[in-house]
């Protein structure tokens, strides 16, 4: 960093302060919404991971998040987990497929690659329709509880608990995401991104690294269906779906991709949006892709690009994008 | 049927009918995913865009194949009107949206075509209403013919055929004509053909609006089978990736292996393992791409 400036940290740190403070002042039903926000928030980061800093386009990333809500919404309703055990369980297992699935999508580049990650996604699809003694087939699982522990805490089994650890679990895969984009692994996934052959000559084994940030990106993805599922009390197929593949990359973009703070700004944008336009008028998907594409044409860095480009017309000193 | 079979021959005879039955099922299913398929492949190759916007004008064109059908009383009508229209609402997005995008990367495209496609399919919940409409198959192609005994609907058999017609004259168009020579020069090199004087812009909007035509005519001759649904848009889009993807990227021959491979494993996967039917056409693709990640007659991308 040449220079430090004072103002993202503080700006930081005020947001924080009223995401801990907003349980007390807002009503349920926003603060249902928050909790949905920061579980999309974090899905959406995750991606940023691979297609912000590395420039892996994923078209599957539901996979990750299907998988997790599936993992965790099978163990809380089949064993006597603890909830925090369960979502971080769900997580790592979901990082653990990913490897798996990042060795069979690396072998290809580019549109491949993001067709590769769609196929994936799409398999598992199919495979939650129809395996019903685990998944719960075409009607999901339902009734998945929050269930209390560990150490018989109660916590998270209240909307308000929840929303704390939701908060954390964004909070801390944030951190983790700005130290792995910050130290040398960073570095190596910032030159895949720019030349991935000149990486490769530099003596990095480029595709071990792609690897490795798709099994994280993942995991991540992972923990945030595996909160979705007892947020919401139920994972369905839906969750599977290529259309929210395609609104996650969307969140990304609007938001600002390789940013990781623009993707969560996006998520906000996309709920706020649809819960707005859908409470004004039935066509609501009329006007969203009528924002979408005036958003491509014309504020082509995303939100949080036009935020800083706002920040240095007046004077302030914006921060590098790949801080 | 009504004929009386020897009992120790109506196993194996069935057998072999029905092996041909689903046969040519599976050729005219292949039909339709062709269409789908080889406008997706043709808007790749030229423009390296993935059209996202491909199953809901591929929808559009069902629901103004049944407005045809219903106001104008004719499906040879409809059949050529609304392509046509398709096309030039396709045209229509790449002159005033698509072309500003071409100095920028593939996400600008993934988003727009995105948007294309739920305006596109709210407009259509808007004219048309949620409701799924029937189509009549036009009286000279709504018989029965019976193949080995075993009835055969004619409007299949006519697809089958027009999916012979509108191969070959593709293929013709592509190897023989002038603006075939374009279109293939510009999907291999775009800067050189416009350094020799063609205006690849022109070219490029004729090809979208071709693709989305084609989409438009999948739709069209679909709709009598399976009603005019909002749910079509993404099994088809779905559907045309998977075709592209395994055939490879824009190859009009891919297009072609594709639409085929996929009709057949999807008919004979719903008869014969219908559990299994969708999670096998995923594990073909996956197959496909591990072996060759570019598709079968893809440029190793």
């Amino acid at each position: 960093m040449p220079k430090t400036n004072p103002l993202p940290a503080l700006a930081g740190v005020a947001v924080l302060g009223l995401l801990m403070a907003a349980p007390f002042g807002l009503p349920v039903f926003a603060m249902t919404l928050l909790t949905e926000l920061l579980i999309l928030g974090l899905f959406a980061m995750s991606l940023d991971l691979m297609v912000g800093y590395t420039n892996l386009v994923s078209f599957g990333h539901t996979a990750a998040y299907g998988l997790g809500a599936y993992a965790s919404g099978y163990m809380l309703l089949n064993s006597s987990l603890p909830l925090p055990f369960v979502v971080l369980l769900a997580a790592l297992l979901t990082g653990v497929v990913a490897i798996g699935v990042g060795w069979v999508c690396t072998l290809a580049t580019g549109v491949s690659f993001s067709m590769l990650t769609l196929a994936f996604a799409q398999l598992l699809y199919a495979i939650a329709f129809k395996w019903t003694s685990v998944t719960g087939g075409s009607d999901g699982l339902a009734g998945i509880p929050r269930r209390a522990g560990p150490f018989g805490l109660t916590i998270f089994t209240s909307k308000m608990g929840f929303y704390y650890f939701a908060l954390a679990c964004l909070l801390g895969a944030f951190f983790i995401c700005r130290a792995l984009v910050r130290s040398p692994f960073g570095t190596v996934l910032h030159g895949i991104r720019q030349n991935e052959a000149k990486t490769l000559v530099l003596g990095y084994n480029t595709r071990l690294y792609k690897i490795a940030v798709v099994a994280i990106a993942y995991a991540l993805g992972g923990l945030a269906g595996a909160l979705y599922a007892p947020f919401a009390g139920f994972a369905n197929t839906e969750l599977l779906f290529w259309l929210l593949s395609g609104q996650v990359l969307i969140m990304v973009i609007v938001g600002g991709q390789g940013t990781l703070i623009g993707p969560i700004l996006g998520a906000g944008f996309f709920m706020l949006l649809e819960h707005q336009l859908s409470s004004y008028t039935e066509a609501w998907a009329l006007f969203f892709g009528l924002i979408f594409i005036a958003f491509v044409l014309f504020a082509p860095e995303g939100i949080w690009g036009l935020a800083r480009r706002l920040f240095a017309r007046r004077g302030l000193p914006a921060e590098t994008r790949h801080g | 049927m009504g004929v009386a079979q020897d009992p120790a021959n109506v196993g194996r005879m069935s057998t072999l009918a029905l092996l041909l039955t689903q046969g040519v099922n599976a050729l005219s299913q292949a039909a339709l995913l062709f269409f789908l398929g080889v406008g997706l492949t043709l808007i790749f190759g030229i423009m390296r865009i993935v059209n996202f916007a491909h199953g809901t004008l591929y929808m559009l064109g069902a629901f103004i194949g049944y407005s045809l059908v219903r106001y104008a009383g004719s499906y040879w009508l409809a059949l050529l009107l609304a392509p046509l229209a398709v096309g030039a609402i396709g045209t229509a997005f790449e002159l005033g949206i698509l072309r500003r995008l071409y100095r920028r990367d593939a996400h600008a495209f993934l988003m727009v075509t995105f948007g294309l496609a739920l305006v596109t399919g709210e407009a259509v919940r808007l004219i048309w209403g949620s409701d799924a409409l029937q189509v009549p198959s036009p009286a000279l192609l709504s018989g029965v013919v019976f193949l080995m005994d075993e009835p055969f609907p004619v409007y299949r058999l006519f697809l089958i055929g027009f999916g012979v017609i509108v191969a070959i004259a593709m293929w013709q168009l592509l190897e023989r004509t002038r603006l075939g020579l374009l279109i293939r020069a510009t999907s291999q090199n775009a800067e050189m053909v416009h350094a020799l004087g063609v205006d690849v812009k022109l070219v490029r909007s004729g090809v979208f609006g071709i693709g989305c035509g084609l989409a438009a005519l999948g739709g069209v001759l679909a709709a009598p089978l399976v009603t005019a649904a909002h749910g079509m848009a993404a099994t088809a889009v779905i559907d045309a990736f998977v075709i592209v993807i395994i055939g490879g990227m824009g190859s009009f021959l891919g297009s072609l292996i594709g639409a085929l491979l996929v009709a057949f494993v999807q008919v004979f996967g719903n008869y014969y393992l219908p559990d299994f039917a969708l999670a096998f056409m995923y594990l073909v693709m996956l197959l496909v791409l591990v072996v060759r990640p570019g598709g079968l007659l893809g440029k190793e991308a």
